[in-house]
C-alpha cells in the first residue's frame, strides 16, 4: 500500500546490502557518469551519482550514514569532473544524502510512485543547492528552475524506478 | 543529585538528536571552506582569503578602535598628569626666573646707576668724592636724614656736602667711625644757599619738613615762574656753585617774601649711592653735567666753568 508523505512505522526496516555492494555500486555510478560524459547530452540527462546518494540514502536511513555517503560521491563527482572544483556537488549530494536519510525512516520508499516522486523533488533540491553555491561562490547565474530542468528531472525519475528496483536485488534478505 | 542528573541526560539527549544535524553543518562547512580554497575570485586572489580577511578585518578594526580609545585615554590621562608635573615644575621655574629676572634688572639698575656716579665723578676730576651707599634712613618720620656705609674712617667730617649727579642731596651732620648721618635739604633744619639760575637771585633752600622744600628770601617783584631752575649758590661752602638744587613746583607772593616751594632735583627718597664732596675748599666745577642738565629745564643757564664758590 503507497503511503506517500504519511510517516512510516517506527519500526520501518533497515535495508542491508550484500558486502561490498554500496561501495561496488557508487563506483560504478561514477565511472558511468564519467562514461556517459562522452554522449553529451546524457551525462547531463541523468545524474547517476545523484540516484545512487539518494537510492542508499532512503535504503539506510541512517542520515550521517547519508550525508557521508553523499559527499563522499559528490566530492568524486567533482574530482572526476574537469571543470568543477571540489566540493560544489559534494555539498548538494551531501545535503541530498542527509536528507534522504531523514526522509527514508519517516516515509514509504518502496512503491515507484513514491520512488519517482522522491527523486524528482530531490532532483530538484539538489539543483538548487547546486545553483546556489554556484551563485554564492562562483558568481555564476546558474538557473534555479527552468522547463529544461524540469524534463529532466521527470526523466532522471523515470529512469530512477527501474534502477532502484535494480539496485533492491542487492539488498540481503532480512 | 537530580537537577544535575536530569541536566545532564537532557543536554546527553539534545546532542544526540542534533548529531546528524550538527554534522551534516560540519561537512558542509567544510566543503564550502574547500571551494573557497579553489575558488579564486577578483585580483586572483582565492575566495578563503577573502573570506578570511573579511572575517578577521571588523575584528582587527575593532581591536584597534579598542586599543586606540584606550590608548587615546591613558595617553590622555598620563599626559594630562605629566603636563600637571610639568606645568607645577614650569611655574615654579617661571617665578624663579622672575626672581632672577628682578635681580638682574636690580643689578642693571644699580650698575646704571653706579656708572652716572662713575660717569659724573670722572666728569669733575678737580673735586674729591667718595661713592657712599645708602644704609638707612631716620625712623623719625619729620626728620630727613639718612645714612650711609661711610664713616671717620673714610675721612669723613662734618659739614661735608653729599650729592648725586642730579642734584644735591644733603650735608653730613654726625660722622661714626663707619657711618654717617646726612641730613636732606628738605629736613626743616636744613639750608642751602641758592640762586635761580636764570635771574641769579639769591635765596635758602630750606627744609619744611614736607617732602619739598622751599626757598625763601625771594621778594614779591622777582619774577618766579614754575620750573624756573635753582642751583647752588656756593656761598654755603659746603656745595660747589651752580650745581642744581631742583627747580620751582609752586610761587605765591606773601609777606613779605614769596612762598616758592622747590621740586629737588635729587631723588631724595629713592636714594642708593650717593656721593660725599670731601673737599671743603672751594671747587670750580669746570661744567655741568649731562644728567644734570637733562634735569634742569630749558631756562637753567649753563654753567660758568670760571665760577667760583663763595
Amino acid at each position: 500500500m503507497l503511503n506517500l508523505g504519511e510517516r512510516s512505522d517506527p519500526n520501518v526496516e533497515v535495508h542491508k546490502f550484500y558486502g561490498g555492494a554500496v561501495l561496488a555500486v557508487c563506483l560504478l555510478a561514477l565511472v558511468f557518469q564519467a562514461f556517459l560524459h562522452k554522449y553529451g547530452r546524457w551525462s547531463e540527462l541523468i545524474d547517476l551519482p545523484l540516484l545512487v546518494t539518494i537510492y542508499f540514502g532512503v535504503s539506510r536511513r541512517n542520515p550521517v550514514t547519508g550525508l557521508f555517503l553523499g559527499g563522499t560521491i559528490g566530492i568524486l563527482q567533482d574530482a572526476l569532473s574537469h571543470d568543477n572544483p571540489i566540493g560544489m556537488y559534494g555539498i548538494a549530494k551531501t545535503m541530498v544524502g542527509y536528507l534522504a536519510s531523514s526522509i527514508g525512516g519517516r516515509i514509504d520508499t518502496e512503491h515507484p510512485l513514491s520512488r519517482f516522486g522522491l527523486v524528482f523533488c530531490f532532483f530538484h533540491f539538489h539543483q538548487i543547492v547546486l545553483a546556489i553555491t554556484q551563485r554564492v561562490l562562483l558568481n555564476h547565474s546558474a538557473p534555479l528552475f527552468t522547463l529544461r530542468l524540469f524534463l529532466d528531472s521527470l526523466v532522471t525519475a523515470a529512469f530512477a524506478v527501474p534502477l532502484f528496483a535494480l539496485l533492491d536485488r542487492l539488498r540481503r534478505p532480512s | 543529585m537530580w537537577p544535575l542528573n536530569y541536566g545532564a541526560e537532557n543536554m546527553i539527549d539534545t546532542y544526540s538528536r542534533h548529531r546528524p544535524l550538527a554534522l551534516l553543518a560540519i561537512v558542509v562547512v567544510a566543503q564550502v571552506l574547500l571551494l573557497a580554497f579553489q575558488i579564486k575570485g577578483e585580483h586572483d586572489v582565492r575566495l578563503i582569503r577573502y573570506w578570511a580577511v573579511a572575517l578577521v578585518t571588523p575584528l582587527e578594526r575593532a581591536g584597534t578602535w579598542s586599543f586606540s580609545k584606550v590608548g587615546g585615554a591613558w595617553g590622555g590621562y598620563v599626559g594630562l598628569r605629566n603636563a600637571r608635573a610639568e606645568n607645577e615644575h614650569m611655574r615654579i621655574e617661571l617665578d624663579q626666573l622672575r626672581l632672577r629676572n628682578r635681580e638682574l634688572e636690580s643689578q642693571a639698575a644699580e650698575v646704571a646707576r653706579l656708572g652716572a656716579l662713575l660717569s659724573f665723578r670722572n666728569a669733575h676730576p678737580e673735586a674729591s668724592m667718595l661713592p657712599a651707599q645708602v644704609i638707612g634712613s631716620s625712623a623719625d618720620p619729620t626728620s630727613h636724614t639718612l645714612f650711609i656705609n661711610r664713616g671717620e674712617h673714610d675721612r669723613l667730617r662734618m659739614n661735608m656736602g653729599v650729592v648725586t649727579p642730579d642734584g644735591i642731596v644733603g650735608k653730613i651732620v654726625e660722622v661714626l667711625p663707619d657711618t654717617a648721618q646726612v641730613l636732606l635739604i628738605n629736613d626743616k633744619d636744613s639750608g642751602v644757599g641758592a640762586l635761580f639760575s636764570a635771574t641769579r637771585t639769591h635765596g635758602v633752600v630750606r627744609g619744611s619738613g614736607d617732602p619739598e622744600p622751599r626757598m625763601d628770601y625771594v621778594v614779591n617783584d622777582e619774577k618766579v615762574q614754575p620750573g624756573d631752575a635753582i642751583v647752588t649758590s656756593g656761598e654755603d661752602r659746603i656745595f660747589p656753585k651752580d650745581f642744581p638744587i631742583g627747580t620751582v613746583e609752586s610761587c605765591k607772593p606773601s609777606n613779605p617774601f614769596q612762598t616758592i616751594r622747590v621740586q629737588p632735583s635729587a631723588r631724595l627718597d629713592r636714594l642708593e649711592e650717593v656721593l660725599v664732596l670731601l673737599s671743603q675748599q672751594e671747587v670750580v666745577f669746570k661744567k655741568q653735567e649731562a644728567p644734570a642738565a637733562a634735569n634742569a629745564p630749558a631756562k637753567t643757564a649753563p654753567a660758568n666753568p670760571s665760577a667760583t664758590p663763595q
